[in-house]
């Protein structure tokens, strides 16, 4: 195999040796391990498909998988109803505060766990504050909580950003000339957004919508905490959990979501091959931006508004929670005060420590193993090099429950040297299941960002006595660090608030991360202001990193785009 | 440079790193499914008076708990586990995850209520009582104008229609008591005709225990089947709640065991004698936690409103409580309540308001073919696909569990065939139920 | 930097061969370059030059066969033990760092003191004239601006060979002649051998001393420009460098010698000894034009046509005349009142035989 490397291709394959090795111990080994379960004739334990078998054969599995599939595509469709006018608005028009927008619209995706639901019930549920006003006016309530479209809802105002982020960067990396060239030849308005514009951002819209259907089909607190048990996430992690009932039926609903997830992300690639414009073009600056007249900014500015109250409303809920007493069948809390955060600060201060510490190192070894996936992939010729991707981006098919198990199952005989305890109650095992779970986000922006750096700009520096691994970290990681900034930011933000992974592993209380304080603060009606206070400053955290990172790559953009003016003369 | 920068790093996280115990003595850990309020309480005072030893609560779900202490039993850090249902103590009993253990402490009797207190095989103790019970939120019986339940026949009544939550006796130690009390009280057939009475009234059937408390907390639904503390911690917290012990009811002991194998001992032998001393009988009466002591005499302390089940006779003693039998037939009994209630609650809500409908057309003008309709969809909501004998039977439960003590017990069958047949049959039988009264209603 | 801390080193290749997957896009390519000499790779775009002068470099798949720089093998060396400076089309300039740290970046890889960095670059900045930009990032410099940046980043390092990846296709018309002569004569005052990709038979012309034509992966012809031009090896060659007629036909014996025949034209008796099909190539300034049935010399080939079409380039005229089915170009000197030929006029062409390039394929 070294034989077949030429000189330049060693460092990378050792990094990439490396990477395929963490990825097969952290995430095929332990998913192994639990799914082999799904393949075992529960009363024999050799080996069989008649699990599959019973799946397709059992009426409910095949309404769970019906009932997934559509709330997963309504979902899409809901996310792009609020994600299209926010990313066009802002990328197409000078729209003030168009940097805040797309600040606000990430917001959504760090939604705590429970407390996150809790607002939702106290403000859209059956008898939540817009009910209560609306039965009280009207005298009529919608039940925008209840069952599959309860579903739809949530995961719609959770999810969208997925969207929004891609569709935006497809449209910001949008050639100004395509669209002038288009103008010149006569089109305008609607046809120069249906002809030219939409199918040039094609890819990053279905970038964003193949996530958004993978993360719903996948998800599992929503529909628990709705109480939804049709569907296939919670179906198996209901047959998965249970006392004392051992049913391969959740190992088999487990392996069909992560087969299922993987076809969708194949379709999706398959549907972008060979439409991946952006590298086709310069990148030169985006759309021209319009300026608007004053009526339609005010149209603009409504519309805008109204997404934005309606998407952030679970935030503005968990606000009122953490500063209310009681709230109770009623439209607002009984009363406010600063109790929980006292609490909060005064008890639950490890958390957030923790939270920083584990989000922080694992979105630092995301981006690490991202930006060297991206490099061996896009850069070397390494033979099975593509797997690395598949790999990595399989992580986000895998349930975290699933995760979690297989880590207690793989590991827990494995006691670490000096610190002599098993590595699967060690507070690190945490870092590693919250660095795979979110390992797909920081990639795929290293992968933007890397596509972003000409390679002639690292043959430069290897042509001047610059080693591979050299041009790398002086050249090549420099010009990335506004992707694998974002990557950053993006893993940060929602393992933060990951719990599903965390709430198996976490062995001493000390140990603990925020969700699951949060996750502890619910368990008790006292703990309920407590649990959203910290909830609050979770998000808080979170978005003003996002919102400073954003700032930074504002400013890392600017500097680019000049050069890429100057480069456009270049390549003309 | 970049090494320079990974030391930093290194450096860095081990800096930050939370405290590590490094199990040496003097570090309890304990799994619990116990909130915040009591787990806090009961570490603060035990490492007052123990100050050498630092306790770590290790906070699961009991299912969670469980799942965690067998899949790290091969290199246990766990020293006790501490949770209120006596089923998922026996499901570790069973899987051979607990050890014995002889309490000093003097003066807790026997039995509460019908229930023993102690595991008869001395594995694990009862330190506290908790009953089943209703509890409601006053606004929302008010705003809706609903009167407020007494007993578990109560929630049979067409008015809480859409009311009602419970969890699922699969996601929760302490339903599942719930559930099994009434089947044992009532009989199989019978006591499963009322559960599915009552769950026709069911707004929902929620994913953990908590969930129905928070619902009821919240105004999501009125009224909820939930444990006493959970009624009474609620109220004690401010919310517009209340809660009372129906008539059939049954005290469970809370109860604590020490992992096999537990890293410290000593430690958690102490924690035990705590627990039963009468100054930690006494931190049960913190109105955060509201639980009931094992000890009698602790009550003399207790508020004027603290129910006293030594005393008052009507708490927890109308059942006597087969626990051999709810062993038996426990994983059956899960999987029958999800497959007809948990699953399809939708198809029994909807022929439940079909008879309801039909009830309320038929009242004041009798009918005596509307009178057969409507048995006749009662009857088939009712029927239960296994009969008592076979939900006992050891063969038939064996399906339902992985484990298998003994190569030599025959299986037929895997869960998913049999619950796929149960499935088919219920929701039929619901479907049909809901047009006989359909046609009931329109006939008068 | 002085031209006597450069060693030249000669470059040659043996039997090279690169492939991008199934593509074949170098095939047996040998060339020998002397050192100090000013060599030029031109062909059309995907004639596989800048695929040989990256191999040269290092870049690309890993090719079969040999390189030897200074008569050191270094096909198995990374780009960075080659030690051979290349200014890349794009320049390839670092956005993130100033003139002064790209300029510094090739000596602080090479572990230099800074003080010696400090002074090389200065050298180097003054060298391309450009001291005073120091301080700027890439981003704020004009294109000529850029490329002299980028080409002291390479020289700084004192490579080997240079190596220029059209070097000058991004700048306009009259700064590219300014720096096509720059080029020249630092690379006549450092001694440098020095290897320079070019689609523009003009830049190679003007600025090297030999030139490779490449076409379809294979190297065409080796030669000074002259020679090239003058005595194409093949019809691509021929046709490539600069403007050439072409005439597709057999020669054969007849009573009168030896005559060129084509269904195009009337035959065209020619002194050679050669037989079978040929091409007969010549270059449109070596006809003279005139009106026809003019009497013919006797070294003299004559062509009967009409004109088609006429530009007036200035110093010439350009007329399109035919004959038979095919296009003679023919480029008469222009002077002031001299008669000229109109569209539909009958004409005869002549040129001498020694102008005329026989060629078989």
């Amino acid at each position: 195999m070294a034989s077949v490397l030429t000189p330049g291709q060693r460092g990378p394959a050792v990094a990439g040796g490396l990477i395929a090795l963490f990825l097969i111990f952290f995430l095929a080994v332990p998913m192994v391990q639990v799914v082999v379960v799904a393949f075992q004739d529960p009363n024999t334990g050799a080996l069989t498909l008649i699990n599959f078998v019973d799946f397709f054969r059992t009426s409910l599995f095949q309404e769970s998988f019906i009932n997934s599939f559509y709330v997963a595509a309504m979902s899409v469709v809901l996310s792009s109803f609020f994600a299209l006018p926010l990313a066009y608005f802002t990328t197409r028009f000078n729209f003030g505060g168009a940097l805040l927008i797309q600040t606000l619209g990430i917001i959504p995706l760090i939604m705590p766990p429970f407390v996150g639901a809790v607002a939702m019930a106290l403000l859209f549920g059956t008898n939540g504050s817009v009910n209560l006003l609306l039965d009280e006016w009207f005298g009529f309530t919608i039940p925008f909580m209840e069952g599959l479209n309860g579903v739809i809802f949530v995961e719609s105002i959770h999810y969208f950003p997925f969207i929004l982020i891609n569709l935006s960067a497809a449209l910001n990396n949008i050639d100004r000339a395509m669209e002038e060239s288009a103008q010149n030849l006569g089109a305008s308005g609607t046809r120069l957004f249906r002809r030219i514009v939409f199918p040039l951002a094609m890819p990053g819209y279905v970038a964003g919508a193949a996530l958004v259907f993978i993360k719903v089909f996948d998800d599992l607190g929503t529909p628990l905490l709705l109480n939804i048990n049709n569907m296939l996430a919670p179906q198996a992690y209901l047959r998965i959990t249970s006392i004392g009932i051992s049913d391969p039926m959740g190992y088999v609903i487990s392996v069909i979501l992560v087969a299922f997830s993987l076809l969708s992300l194949w379709v999706s690639l398959l549907a972008l091959r060979g439409k991946d414009y952006a590298t086709v073009q310069k990148g030169g600056g985006g759309l021209v931006r319009r300026d608007l007249r004053n009526w339609e900014k005010n149209g603009c500015y409504a519309v805008v508004i109204l997404i934005l109250l309606l998407v952030l409303s679970p935030h503005l809920g968990l606000l009122l929670l953490s500063f209310g007493t009681i709230w109770s069948f009623s439209v607002l809390p009984d009363g406010y005060t600063i109790g929980h955060y006292v609490t909060v600060f005064s008890e639950a201060s490890g958390y957030i420590t923790n939270t920083l510490l584990y989000a922080g190192l694992a979105a630092l070894f995301d981006v690490i193993i991202g930006t060297g996936i991206a490099y061996v992939v896009w850069r070397t010729g390494l033979p099975g090099r593509k797997w690395l991707d598949y790999g990595a981006t399989a992580a986000l098919a895998v349930p975290g429950v699933v995760i979690g198990i297989g880590y207690l199952r793989t590991y827990h005989g494995f006691n670490v040297p000096i610190v002599d305890q098993p590595l699967a109650s060690w507070w690190v095992i945490i870092v590693v299941a919250l660095t795979i779970r979110r390992l797909p986000y920081a990639l795929r922006a290293c992968v933007a960002a890397l596509q972003q750096v000409s390679v002639t700009l690292e043959e430069a520096a290897e042509n001047l006595g610059a080693t591979k691994g050299r041009s790398v970290w002086r050249i090549v990681v420099p010009l990335m660090s506004g992707g694998i900034l974002a990557g950053f930011v993006t893993s940060f933000a929602t393992a933060s608030v990951e719990l599903s992974a965390t709430l198996m592993l976490v062995a001493v209380d000390s140990d603990a991360p925020l969700a699951y304080g949060i996750y502890e603060f619910m368990q008790s009606a006292a703990g309920r202001g407590p649990g959203a206070a910290l909830g609050v400053i979770g998000v808080v955290f979170v978005g003003l990193g996002t919102y400073i990172s954003h700032r930074i790559i504002e400013r890392g953009r600017v500097t680019r785009e000049s050069t890429a003016i100057v480069a456009e003369g270049a390549f003309a | 440079m970049k090494n320079i920068l990974f030391a930093t790093l290194v450096a860095m996280s081990l800096a930050l790193a939370p405290f590590q115990a490094q199990a040496a003595k003097g570090t309890l850990t304990i799994v619990t499914s116990y909130p915040k309020d009591t787990t806090g309480t009961f570490k603060a005072a035990f490492e007052k008076k123990y100050p050498n030893v630092k306790v770590e609560m290790l906070k699961k779900k009991t299912t969670a708990g469980i799942k965690y202490l067998q899949e790290t039993a091969g290199n246990n850090t766990a020293d006790m586990f501490w949770a209120s249902a006596p089923d998922a103590f026996e499901v570790l009993k069973g899987d051979d995850l607990l050890i014995k253990y002889q309490v000093k402490v003097k003066g807790i009797p026997e039995k509460v209520g019908a229930f023993p207190i102690n595991d008869p095989d001395g594995y694990y103790k009862g330190f506290a009582a908790s009953g089943y019970g209703i509890m409601w939120n006053t606004r929302y019986l008010k705003a809706k104008k609903l009167p407020a339940p007494a007993e578990w026949s109560d929630l049979k009544n067409p008015v809480y229609h859409g009311h009602v939550g419970m969890s699922a006796p699969s996601r929760s130690g302490t339903t599942h008591l719930t559930v099994e009390t009434l089947l044992q009280g009532e009989g199989w057939e019978k006591g499963w005709a009322e559960w599915k009475a009552i769950a026709g009234n069911f707004k929902t059937v929620t994913e953990r225990s908590f969930g129905v408390p928070d619902g009821v907390n919240s105004g999501q639904f009125g009224v909820g089947i939930v444990i006493d503390f959970f009624g009474l911690s609620s109220q004690a917290s401010g919310f517009p709640v209340e809660y009372r012990y129906p008539t059939v009811t049954t005290l469970v002991p809370a109860n604590i065991a020490l992992v096999k194998n537990g890293p410290n001992p000593e430690a958690a032998g102490a924690f035990i004698e705590f627990l039963l001393s009468p100054e930690g009988q006494e931190l049960l009466l913190d109105p955060k936690i509201r639980r009931l002591p094992v000890n009698p005499a602790t009550y003399a302390k207790a508020p004027a409103d603290f129910p006293n089940p030594f005393k008052d006779s009507s708490i927890g003693s109308a059942v006597k409580f087969d626990l051999a039998l709810s062993k038996g037939r426990y994983n059956v009994v899960n999987s029958l309540f999800d497959v007809m209630i948990t699953y399809r609650l939708d198809d029994l809500r909807d022929a439940t308001k079909a008879i309801h409908d039909a009830e309320a057309a038929m009242a004041g003008k009798p009918n005596d073919k509307a009178a057969d309709l409507i048995a006749q969809a009662k009857a088939l909501i009712n029927q239960v696909p296994v009969d008592a004998a076979t939900a006992s039977k050891k063969e038939f439960n064996a399906i339902f569990k992985k484990k298998r003590k003994k190569a030599a017990t025959k299986v037929e069958g895997r869960q998913a065939e049999i619950e796929q047949e149960w499935d088919t049959m219920v929701k039929d039988n619901y479907a049909r139920a809901k047009s006989l009264a359909e046609q009931a209603k329109s006939i008068l | 930097m002085t031209s006597t801390d450069t060693t030249a080193a000669g470059v040659d290749i043996e039997n090279l061969n690169v492939s991008f997957g199934d593509t074949h896009v170098l095939k047996g390519a040998n060339l020998s370059i002397e050192p100090g000499e000013f060599f030029a790779f031109l062909g059309p775009s995907g004639s596989g030059k800048s695929t040989l002068l990256r191999a040269i470099a290092g870049f690309g798949p890993t090719p079969t066969g040999r390189i030897l720089i200074g008569g050191e093998e270094v096909a198995h060396l990374p780009p960075w033990k080659r030690n051979v400076g290349m200014v890349f089309q794009s320049y390839a300039l670092w956005p993130h760092m100033t003139v002064r740290r790209n300029v510094a970046f090739g000596l602080e890889e090479r572990k230099l003191p800074k003080r010696e960095i400090a002074r090389r670059v200065d050298i180097s900045l003054e060298m391309v004239g450009l001291v005073d930009l120091a301080e700027r990032r890439p981003a704020q410099l004009s294109g000529g601006q850029q490329q002299r940046i980028a080409l002291a980043r390479t020289l700084v390092v004192e490579p080997r060979v240079l190596l220029l990846d059209e070097p000058l296709s991004n700048l306009d018309a009259n700064l590219r002649i300014q720096m096509r002569r720059e080029l020249r004569e630092l690379q006549q005052k450092l001694q440098l051998t020095t290897i320079f990709v070019t689609h523009d038979q003009e830049e190679a012309n003007t600025t090297s001393d030999r030139m490779a034509v490449l076409n379809d992966g294979i190297i065409q012809q080796v030669g000074t420009p002259m020679e090239l031009y003058d005595n194409p090896a093949n019809l691509f060659v021929a046709t490539f460098l600069g403007t050439a007629n072409v005439l597709t036909g057999v020669v054969e014996d007849t009573d009168n010698g030896a005559q060129f025949g084509s269904s195009n034209c009337a035959p065209i008796p020619l002194d050679t000894e050669e037989r079978g099909p040929r091409s007969l190539v010549f270059r449109p300034q070596n006809i003279a034009i005139a009106p026809a049935n003019a009497p013919v010399a006797s070294d003299r080939v004559r062509i009967d046509g009409t004109v088609s079409h006429t530009e007036f380039l200035g110093s010439i005229i350009r007329y399109g005349v035919s004959v038979g089915a095919d296009t003679a170009l023919v480029d008469d000197q222009h002077r002031r009142g001299a008669p000229v030929f109109a569209i539909g006029d009958e004409v005869s062409l002549f040129l001498q035989q020694d102008q005329i390039t026989m060629l078989k394929d």
